[in-house]
């Protein structure tokens, strides 16, 4: 039987709307979730991805893809590539898995919302592919490392991850809700796939997939890639969404664009910063994280906003500042406070590795390297008490992220210190004047209480380092710890005694 | 498993009046370092031995020791070190810096 052309239906497939009679328009797509704001309903009519797919088409290509990332699986699960690869890269692989799989569920809700909310039926269209994306995403990154749990728990942290009060899930979370499940779809879709997906994931995915290739990790590259390319599709929800919006309201499009942007920034520096700089081998290491956020953040963000009439944010100098230094402190931290994560970082610090990082940040020794030094020498000298914590770190209110990790020692224009902010008789603390204005600006959003707050409400029982590390869900086997044992102290240790 | 040292932090809301001081709760950067902590100080401490626990948690760990006394600033101010937590006005999740005494 011959079949219609896909060009004689798909326009009326994708794009069907009507007149509802039966029920008031309002009650259907209430403001709050819809976000219609200040963007009349007609203009909505023009919404318009560029990438157009049918659900035959989807279906076979998605099914391809399942096929080719599934099957290199099997092989390499019966080979010795695991075994051999290097425990920092691993630890590359578990930070992505426990930060990332739960989140692409959570990235369902997201299209599921817009799907029912978005006010535009073309765009409803193009979130159901969306929803059934990001499913994919998140099956993917449980069943891959659901098959190494037996080599290793910390892989069981994929799954349990979310699950917990560890510090960093708390940050993410409370970053990837404000992102996906607290605003109206308007601003959700300027959220994620037009700011988070288009620009970050591409750092994530892509910089990582390479890194992963040379790492060996076959099986990582794949997977990532392989999700990387459906990101490419539903993420062109964000464009036509942001054109409408610039055209009726720009001050809110540029606010949600820079909020976003921003927390994203944080976010990764935590999440990527430390992989590409630290944990990838050092021989294996294709660009740093700052030379990667240039190209593929940094030049092609501004272009990209510059095109619908937008401007640069206002912290765009502090946040370019930042790539010299907010990634190296959240990897000190992280490494310093090694049991409260479910990885094993791997310190980077050898000297061949402290060369390529003067090298790649020229200010490096000054504010970082004393620090290390150090750490160094207690490890030399076997004081091992001494290169763990006793306490926590003041987290910021915004981020969750440290108070200090978004600047550097040494630095005079933005020194470590907390900016504080005294609101109804509480003090809040920030790690940045970006992230205290935002928090300003969303005060009446709900906002997570950080650790330190839940801490000192009394929560944690007991307010002891144990506690804490039963609180946040760490179980001895899991508690991370250096992925090289401390090997790479010892060129640093003094000759001995003649 | 890793070894950590037990803090024995007190909740701050164990307010039995034991004649030993209320906890004051501060975020605290010391000299050089990387971050700014939580450092449970009592409200009658010193502010020289408030000085003390924010250097514990830092000296000889992050920052070299140095053959130096300590000095504090707080609300944009220098204080004296032989006033007490209280008496210098340092309350709950106030700012601190402690540095070395030049």
């Amino acid at each position: 039987m011959a079949r219609m052309a896909r060009e004689k239906w798909y326009d009326i497939a994708r794009d069907l709307d009507w007149e509802l009679s039966y029920v008031d328009y309002d009650a259907v797509f209430p403001e709050w979730m819809s976000g219609q704001g200040k963007i009349p309903r007609e203009a909505w009519a023009s919404w318009d991805e560029p990438y157009k797919v049918t659900y035959p088409e989807y279906v076979r290509t998605q099914r391809e893809k399942e096929t080719g990332a599934y099957s290199v699986k099997a092989v390499l699960q019966k080979s010795k590539v695991f075994d051999q690869l290097d425990e920092g890269w691993k630890s590359v692989a578990k930070q992505h898995f426990g930060a990332v799989a739960l989140i692409e569920d959570l990235a369902v809700y997201a299209e599921l919302r817009m799907a029912r909310f978005g006010l535009s039926p073309a765009w409803r269209n193009m979130a159901i592919f969306g929803t059934l994306d990001e499913t994919r995403h998140t099956q993917i990154s449980l069943y891959f490392p659901h098959e190494l749990v037996g080599k290793d728990p910390q892989y069981d942290w994929a799954q349990k991850a979310y699950h917990t009060n560890e510090w960093g899930i708390i940050a993410a979370r409370a970053t990837f809700d404000g992102m996906m499940m607290n605003p109206n779809v308007v601003d959700v879709a300027i959220q994620l796939p037009f700011t988070f997906e288009t620009g970050f994931t591409n750092v994530q995915f892509v910089a990582l997939s390479a890194d992963a290739l040379e790492s060996g990790d076959i099986n990582f590259a794949n997977m990532i890639s392989s999700i990387q390319t459906d990101e490419a599709r539903h993420s062109q929800q964000g464009g036509p969404t942001l054109e409408i919006l610039v055209e009726h309201d720009p001050r809110r499009a540029q606010w949600i664009i820079d909020k976003t942007f921003w927390v994203s920034a944080r976010l990764f520096s935590i999440l990527t910063g430390p992989g590409m700089d630290y944990y990838t081998p050092l021989e294996m290491r294709k660009q740093s994280y700052k030379e990667f956020m240039h190209e593929w953040i940094a030049d092609q963000f501004i272009d990209q906003i510059s095109d619908y009439g937008l401007k640069k944010p206002w912290y765009w100098d502090e946040f370019m500042a930042g790539l010299d230094t907010w990634h190296h402190s959240l990897h000190l931290g992280v490494w310093y406070w090694r049991p409260t994560v479910w990885w094993k970082p791997q310190a980077g610090v050898s000297p061949e590795e402290r060369d390529w990082l003067h090298e790649k940040y020229p200010e490096w020794e000054k504010q970082f390297g004393r620090i290390w030094d150090v750490i160094i020498d207690n490890v030399n000298h076997d004081r091992m008490e001494l290169t763990l914590p006793e306490t926590l770190p003041w987290l910021c209110n915004l981020c969750h992220l440290p108070i200090g990790t978004a600047a550097s020692p040494s630095n005079d224009k933005y020194p470590v210190r907390s900016y504080p902010l005294k609101h109804n008789g509480y003090t809040y603390h920030f790690c940045s004047r970006p992230c205290r204005q935002i928090w300003w600006e969303d005060r009446d959003t709900l906002h997570d209480p950080t650790v330190i707050e839940r801490l000192l409400g009394g929560d944690i029982q007991p307010p002891t380092v144990e506690g804490i590390l039963g609180w946040m869900g760490l179980t001895p086997e899991v508690m991370g710890d250096d992925a090289y044992g401390y090997r790479w102290a010892k060129p640093y240790a003094p000759p001995p005694a003649a | 498993m890793n070894e950590m040292q037990e803090t024995g932090m007190a909740a701050p809301e164990v307010a039995e009046p034991r004649g030993e001081g209320q906890p004051v709760p501060i975020n605290a950067m010391f000299e050089g370092d990387f971050v700014t902590q939580l450092v449970l100080v009592l409200d009658t401490d010193t502010v020289d031995a408030a000085a003390q626990k924010v250097a514990a948690q830092v000296v000889g760990r992050r920052v070299a020791p140095r053959d130096a006394g300590l000095a504090v600033r707080h609300a944009g101010r220098a204080v004296p070190g032989d006033l007490t937590v209280a008496e210098a006005g340092i309350g709950p999740l106030d700012v601190v810096f402690v540095g070395w005494a030049e």
